[in-house]
């Protein structure tokens, strides 16, 4: 009676526990098998959310997992093969250089990346003004730019082994090129 | 004692299962469950302690703020969790077990599981659904799921301390203010992060506000405190078929998910109607119903375990024990309260303490009652608790108080309806000035 007794807490404890595992380690596995690529349909504009749009570049998929529409602040990850194009748009109530100090923060907070290089003054097609530079990681090399306007900042990160990334970059800088607020095109 | 106090009442008989006389908190230790639970709760903490550590390191002041403005904030919450069950106060290592469930096995479970889920909406349905549905969908499937087994857990280790429904809210009610505590400080690490602005404390304050003031009142203690209660229907509800407890214990668990899944919902997310009033009313007519529904369940649940306690002293007859007067009070928090002020009216701090003594010594006795099946004259538990309730009796009476009662020229409303009046409208004024302060900025 008593061994059954313990054994019925021992089967309670390990569903318990198998119900932990699930979510901690099941859930995440079934997400990696799902694959994060969505194709984009045609070539319209890309709502990123947030009030900003941009044109993709060409045979651009999206990665859903790491996009995320929104009102206030949204997200598009962009994938070109291994190249990954990201836009983040934030609410930001400083300055262009503070603003620019603010990703080259995040991007040197990643192991083994380093900015490289001065950043110089960039301008959209609909007429936001940003600064843009380099950066590089190991295996890898990378451009961004941040914009500011409308109260928002748009930050642009592309990165990508230099030979990949030389095929594609013509595309994504057109593509930066047409980054609009608003009604903007 | 001269009476036998098997009665236990009528309709609310069944409504508690008092904990045996022979089950002794060292049995636990014998269970499989007790260990895994053990185990558990140690990664639980590791991994919460890794997530923390890596908080102080980075923003040491906002993270350090945030824990000590949280820490602070659960203490009303764990007091008025505590007291709600006043006449079988539960263990309080049973209960810290509950609220670690809830801060760092729960929290740090959930992180994985509601990231998941939210990518596999928008990788199968998109990015744009997920955005707007994924917290709705992710946060009371995967949280509820987490503290709920909180609560199983308890029911592994400690059987026997679940006695009646409210003992389940009780228990869900804490994971949930673990969970709930734990989340908030996260938040607001996060919130420094996001900002951009270094190691400063004014995004904890902003998040502070919101989720602890704004959102606090219906949050995760509330959802658990549900689904602690279909549990605890559950298992306590033996006389009932198990069909008919199986439905408690879903309608328990899906009133959690479903409150959960309306306050992260974005409907009237913008509130209903324009401006700050229009706020407000969307957060009032997501949070309200569900905070008054608890209460309510609660009011029930604590009056039908006062009435099962209280049936046992009542049935010794035994005026020394307790008077009529004594009985009546004794199930309703606020008339001991009223009691302890009126002790206090009229002796003193002395009186006062003296009422409360009274009053603990009373609900202690009902409690061994209500343990034995029949009244042993020689049972030294029980005699050593009759003697307690009579010295407490000795002490009123020599403070020339010897009942401890409300008094007669009490207000016809009661003190807690007025203070309970005046601080939701307090509450409604404070919140809209919050929203209308931060639509300004």
């Amino acid at each position: 009676m008593v061994a059954h007794r313990l054994l019925r807490n021992l089967a309670g404890g390990t569903a318990v526990l198998a119900a932990l595992l699930v979510v901690v380690f099941g859930l995440p596995a079934l997400n990696r098998a799902v694959p994060n690529d969505r194709s984009l349909t045609g070539q319209q504009r890309y709502e990123v959310g947030a009030g900003v749009s941009v044109q993709p570049p060409p045979s651009a998929r999206i990665d859903a997992s790491k996009t995320r529409p929104g009102a206030d602040r949204a997200a598009v990850l962009f994938l070109l093969g291994a190249v990954r194009y990201a836009i983040v748009v934030t609410p930001f109530d400083g300055g262009i250089e503070d603003a620019a100090g603010r990703l080259r923060t995040k991007i040197k907070a990643t192991q083994g990346y380093q900015v490289t290089g001065d950043e110089d003054g960039v301008r959209t097609a609909s007429g936001i003004d940003g600064l843009a530079g380099g950066y590089t990681a190991p295996g890898r090399c990378g451009r961004y730019a941040v914009f500011l306007t409308g109260g928002v900042s748009i930050e642009v990160t592309v990165s990508g082994a230099e030979f990949e990334l030389g095929q594609v970059i013509s595309g994504i800088d057109a593509s930066i090129d047409s980054i609009a607020y608003g009604g903007g095109r | 004692m001269t009476a036998v106090g098997q009665t236990g009442g009528r309709r609310w008989r069944f409504s508690v299962r008092p904990t045996p006389r022979p089950a002794r908190a060292l049995k636990s230790l014998q269970l499989p469950a007790f260990w895994l639970l053990g185990l558990i709760l140690l990664a639980g903490l590791a991994r919460l302690g890794g997530i923390l550590r890596a908080d102080l390191a980075k923003y040491p002041v906002a993270t350090t703020s945030a824990i000590i403005l949280f820490a602070v904030y659960a203490i009303p919450f764990w007091l008025f969790i505590a007291s709600m069950d006043f006449l079988e106060r539960e263990p309080p290592l049973l209960m810290a077990t509950a609220f670690a469930w809830g801060g760092a096995v729960a929290t740090t479970a959930a992180i994985p599981g509601n990231q998941a889920v939210h990518d596999l909406l928008a990788k199968l349905i998109s990015p744009a659904f997920a955005a707007t549905w994924g917290p709705a969908i992710a946060g009371p499937t995967i949280e509820e799921l987490l503290k709920a087994l909180g609560v199983v857990m308890i029911v592994l280790v400690a059987r026997k301390q679940i006695n009646s429904v409210l003992d389940g809210m009780v228990y869900g009610a804490l994971v949930g203010l673990g969970f709930q505590v734990v989340e908030d400080i996260v938040y607001a690490v996060n919130a420094v992060s996001v900002s951009g602005r270094g190691d400063g404390v004014g995004p904890v304050v902003a998040t502070f506000f919101l989720r602890g003031f704004l959102a606090g009142l219906w949050s995760h203690t509330l959802f658990t405190a549900l689904a602690g209660a279909g549990i605890a229907w559950f298992l306590v509800r033996t006389d009932k078929p198990v069909w008919w407890r199986a439905g408690g214990l879903a309608v328990g668990l899906g009133l959690a998910w479903l409150t959960h899944f309306i306050w992260n919902s974005p409907l009237f997310a913008d509130g209903i109607g324009s401006g700050a009033a229009g706020v407000l009313l969307g957060m009032l007519g997501k949070g309200l119903p569900a905070l008054v529904m608890v209460l309510a369940l609660v009011w029930v649940a604590r009056h039908r375990e006062a009435h099962f306690y209280v049936a046992h002293l009542a049935a010794l007859h035994d005026p020394a024990i307790a008077t009529p007067g004594e009985l009546q009070i004794m199930g309703h928090g606020h008339l001991r309260a009223d009691a302890r002020r009126y002790g206090k009216a009229r002796c003193g701090r002395a009186g006062e303490r003296a009422v409360r003594g009274l009053q603990t010594a009373q609900a202690r006795l009902a409690v061994e009652l209500s343990r034995v099946s029949h009244l042993d004259p020689a049972d030294a538990l029980l005699i050593y608790c009759r003697d307690e309730v009579l010295a407490q009796r000795q002490r009123l009476v020599a403070l020339g108080h010897p009942e401890a009662i409300v008094s007669p020229c009490r207000p016809a409303v009661p003190r807690i309806v007025v203070l309970g009046a005046l601080g939701a409208v307090l509450l409604v004024l404070l919140i809209w000035q919050a929203i209308r302060s931060m639509h300004a900025a």
